[in-house]
């Protein structure tokens, strides 16, 4: 229900049995730990497609890569990489990590990791990345985890530039577990009642030096020490990059979008109720492709979907997938407001046939306030309205900021805010990503908010968005049934 | 007669009855190269005041009917067609094996026991040999016991040791014997050969359809046996290469030149280390010899971060003592201070070995290169680089014991020296841990200085254990 394997909420929980305190650390790698795959690679990615390695620094970076891999020196690979960054600036480093946190990588943290890391947050652990990469890789994850301290390979920067190479050694093996025991010396944290988590083979030392280590996804060789150890193992869900078959359902759910929106108005116009064809449209149109991608929903609270109507419905929004899964939620007799930029995006216009938006051009605040005029007259008509607050997708879980517009739209139209607050959908579908998984969507309806002014407008927007982050931190369960 | 005395010299009296040498037993006897790759351990024995020496040789010759292997001697097939056998040895004279001298002093008992261990076994004997040192200051004594790794490895060793001491000051009277063996093996080196290839060729068809289906195998899933292949390879190349390059304060070695030293530490403290460092006794030991090399490479004026070190890693379970084990090179560190970061950063070393799926190499080897001349053995034996330092922990007895009338004040076991410039054994005997050193003297420029500084690494290691209030941490 929860969306997490018995094994992670069984380990979860013995966290919040366990010993609390800022003297209890807990020490996550980055890379296939965290998030899945390697933000190095990312990272090299990036530097190929711009054309920033040459064919030279290419072939010596693919012969260490194999070296490594048959038994060879495995930090090698990086010294080669940092040394290629000699004479770059920092400051456009950690801008590009910035950039393809946004892009790629916010997209592969684990969410069992994510809740792994809350546990320990919640139990005032003192939480820190422990990887041999940069800073640069892992700050924006760090950050978007709420993880304050970093254990990393530190590279040595000069007027603003790298000079290619490091600031003692690379935090890779033994040197990542000097680097962890010299943080718990540094910050009083005992390691005896500490937490670590590792995937690679060598991360032995790293969780050796604590007293909960656990192999996090390990790889083969890590899974055999573990075994020969006794350590736990856990194995969590990758948030999947879009399968070949995951592919060929998002192509047939694309269409089955398009077939319902078509059938939905042709049984409109046959029955000459435009009305009623454009709601059998929004229901063939959320609930076929949805069949066919494999997605189903779970929803806590339905029955307060429908107790306050017309009302403004207002999400988190993390994915794609939010507007057919908000669709299917809210079945019939709503609309949305995008803005005009987006009246011409080809996944915009199928449906905006069917759901009429409300067109706001931001650009002219004084056609954007006779558009809002229009709305509240459409919601008073009894049209509920959809918004999503945060403005623009998160690139992860982490709630944005909320804006004031639909809470204004709320009060002129004098109709109550109903929170829909979703889980997940970023899994399923990531913000950039074109692919939908099959899956389930965590759905939770929270109480209905009626009669709001402008006057306490700001304190109870900021009340409700800690509702928000509460119902993400800790999902309730589905009690009622 | 006590109860424990006689399940323990049951015990002994079983104690390994297989008439084969395991394969890599046959590597090391047949790679001998005395004594630079030499496989023969001594053990220096302490007692408290010179035992009887008639009551000694009783005692000896009791033992070597109780334990059978100690008047067998080695016999090779004339050609390497089969693993050696051990056979009953029909000249045995204990004489020849058992003898006592006088000396004046403790030094003078380690110096004479370098002298035993570096004379090369008559190996068409029984492989062991034990010398009495008697005259030592306040009527004390020692046994010295020199034995081959063919017959006992240093942890059989200290077990028979052990097994065959007594509880008791007093003698006793109708001790156990162990059944006769039923036949004695055939034990010519021609038939031995002739034996073994019989063997050979009439499994050769067996051996031929496995080796095709296997390739057969293989050929349906290439990809599959290739990375595995590769992976395989990829952990063997790391275990050879990937510790830290020789300290040069610890050579040239030539491993002709033994020197023999002792130690004595309080086991309860080292435990309480090794605790703190969430390691076992053995990675303590490991950090304690660190700590005496790093005062030794600081009084050089040598900076050194790390040397490789021999340790022993059991296949088990980490934490167990376990019945497999494997020998593996970890880069030992000098850099780290603290005497418990020390323990912890070997620890993870150790542990960090278990990511290896070669850890067994030799085991799996051993058989393929047994097949081949001796000089191929010895020359693969010598392919992987020597370590520094070979570091052992054993298990003694947890108890006093005495032999014959004489009680054992410590035992420590001093290893051979293949490729490395010191051996160091750990020997747990009641509350004390008893520390033996075989160093190759042509390594160390300043023998004196690495035994004050090996003294002082193990005053540190039991001063950093935490003084538990009302308990003392030294012998109770």
């Amino acid at each position: 229900m929860s969306g997490l394997s018995a094994e992670v909420e069984q380990a979860i929980e013995a966290i919040g049995a366990g010993p609390q305190g800022p003297t209890v650390g807990a020490f996550f790698d980055l890379d296939g730990t965290l998030v899945a795959g390697y933000t190095a690679a990312t990272f090299y990615g990036d530097r190929l497609r711009g054309r920033a390695v040459s064919p030279a620094e290419f072939v010596r970076t693919v012969v260490t890569a194999v070296d490594g891999e048959l038994g060879g020196d495995p930090t090698r690979i990086a010294h080669v990489a940092f040394s290629a960054m000699r004479g770059e600036s920092e400051e456009a480093f950690a801008d590009l990590g910035e950039r393809l946190f946004r892009s790629k990588i916010a997209g592969t943290i684990r969410r069992e990791s994510r809740a792994l890391v809350h546990a320990h947050q919640r139990a005032g652990h003192t939480v820190a990345v422990a990887s041999a990469a940069t800073a640069y890789q892992i700050a924006p994850v760090a950050r978007d985890l709420g993880v304050e301290h970093l254990v990393c390979t530190r590279l040595v920067v000069e007027d603003g530039q790298f000079t290619g190479a490091t600031d003692g050694p690379m935090l890779w093996g033994r040197h990542k577990a000097s680097g962890v025991r010299a943080f718990a010396r540094e910050h009083d944290v005992d390691l005896t009642a500490s937490y670590a988590y590792g995937n690679g083979y060598e991360d032995v030392a790293f969780l050796s030096s604590v007293g909960h280590p656990t192999a996090l996804n390990p790889h083969r060789d890590l899974r055999a020490a573990a075994a020969r150890l006794g350590w736990p193992v856990l194995d969590l869900s990758d948030p999947v990059g879009g399968s070949l078959l995951a592919a060929g359902r998002t192509v047939a759910a694309l269409a089955g979008m398009n077939a319902g929106v078509g059938a939905g108005l042709a049984y409109g116009l046959a029955r000459g109720d435009l009305r009623r064809g454009r709601n059998a449209a929004i229901s063939l149109a959320t609930r076929l492709p949805m069949a066919l991608a494999g997605v189903s929903l779970d929803v806590l609270h339905p029955e307060r979907l429908w107790s306050h109507r017309p009302a403004i419905f207002i999400a988190n929004h993390q994915s794609s997938l939010d507007i057919p899964v908000l669709g299917r939620l809210l079945e019939r007799d709503f609309t949305i407001v995008a803005k005009k930029e987006a009246r011409w995006d080809p996944r915009a216009v199928v449906g905006s046939v069917v759901i009429d938006p409300a067109w706001i051009d931001r650009s002219d605040s004084e056609s954007a306030r006779a558009t809002l005029a229009g709305v509240v007259e459409r919601v008073r008509g009894g049209t509920s309205l959809m918004i999503f607050p945060e403005g623009t997708r998160s690139p992860t879980p982490v709630l944005g900021p909320f804006r004031k517009g639909a809470f204004h739209l709320a009060a002129q139209a004098g109709v109550p805010v109903v929170p829909v607050v979703l889980r997940n959908t970023g899994e399923l579908m990531g913000r950039s990503s074109l692919v939908l998984n099959p899956g389930v969507v965590d759905v939770c309806v929270l109480e209905p908010e009626t009669d709001w002014r402008v006057e306490d407008m700001s304190e109870r927007i900021a009340a409700l968005h800690t509702t928000f982050e509460q119902t993400l931190a800790h999902w309730p369960s589905g009690e009622h049934r | 007669m006590s109860e424990e005395d006689v399940e323990r010299w049951t015990a002994a009296a079983t104690w390994t009855a297989s008439a084969e040498l395991t394969p890599v037993q046959t590597l090391l006897w047949r790679a001998e190269r005395h004594p630079v790759q030499s496989s023969t351990s001594t053990v220096v024995v302490d007692l408290d005041r010179a035992p009887d020496w008639e009551r000694l040789v009783a005692a000896a010759e009791w033992g070597t009917r109780l334990v059978r292997r100690l008047r067998q001697r080695v016999v090779d097939p004339l050609v390497p067609t089969a693993p050696p056998t051990w056979a009953d040895d029909p000249t045995f004279d204990l004489g020849y094996h058992l003898r006592r001298e006088r000396v004046s002093s403790r030094d003078e008992v380690l110096a004479q026991a370098t002298q035993v261990a570096l004379r090369p076994f008559d190996r068409s004997r029984p492989l062991w040999e034990g010398v009495l040192f008697e005259g030592l200051p306040d009527g004390a004594a020692a046994y010295v016991l020199k034995i081959h790794h063919a017959l006992a490895d240093p942890l059989g060793t200290v077990q028979l040791l052990s097994m065959l001491q007594s509880g008791r000051r007093e003698h006793t009277p109708r001790k156990p014997l162990g059944a006769e063996p039923a036949t004695s093996v055939d034990a010519d080196p021609v038939e031995l050969a002739v034996a073994g290839l019989r063997v050979d060729v009439s499994t050769l068809p067996e051996a031929a359809v496995a080796t095709a289906r296997t390739l057969a195998h293989a050929a349906t899933r290439p990809q599959v046996v290739v990375a595995s292949a590769l992976r395989y390879g990829a952990s063997v190349r790391r275990l050879m290469t990937q510790a830290a390059p020789p300290s040069p304060e610890l050579s040239p070695r030539t491993g002709k030149r033994w020197s023999f030293l002792t130690l004595d530490a309080p086991l309860d403290p080292l435990r309480a280390v090794a605790r703190q460092g969430g390691g076992t006794l053995d990675d303590a030991a490991v950090a304690l010899v660190l700590g005496g090399l790093r005062r030794y490479h600081e009084r050089r004026g040598s900076a050194v971060p790390e040397i490789p070190v021999g340790v022993r890693v059991s296949l088990d379970r980490a934490d167990d003592l376990g019945n497999r084990f494997a020998g593996a090179v970890i880069s030992g560190p000098l850099a780290v201070e603290d005497p418990v970061d020390r323990v912890a950063a070997v620890r993870g070393e150790v542990l960090s070995l278990h990511t290896e799926r070669a850890l067994e190499v030799l085991d799996v080897a051993a058989p393929v290169v047994n097949r081949l001349p001796s000089f191929v053995g010895a020359a693969a034996l010598r392919t992987a680089v020597p370590p520094d330092a070979f570091v052992l922990t054993l298990p003694g007895p947890p108890r006093r014991r005495y032999m014959a009338g004489a009680q054992v004040q410590g035992m420590y076991v001093l290893g051979p020296l293949p490729g490395a410039a010191l051996t160091v054994s750990l020997v747990t005997c009641g509350d004390t841990a008893c520390i033996g050193v075989n160093v190759d003297a042509s390594a160390v420029a300043d023998l004196e200085a690495l035994a004050e500084c090996l003294a002082e690494g193990v005053e540190e290691m039991v001063s950093a254990a935490p003084a538990a209030d009302g308990q003392s941490v030294g012998p109770t």
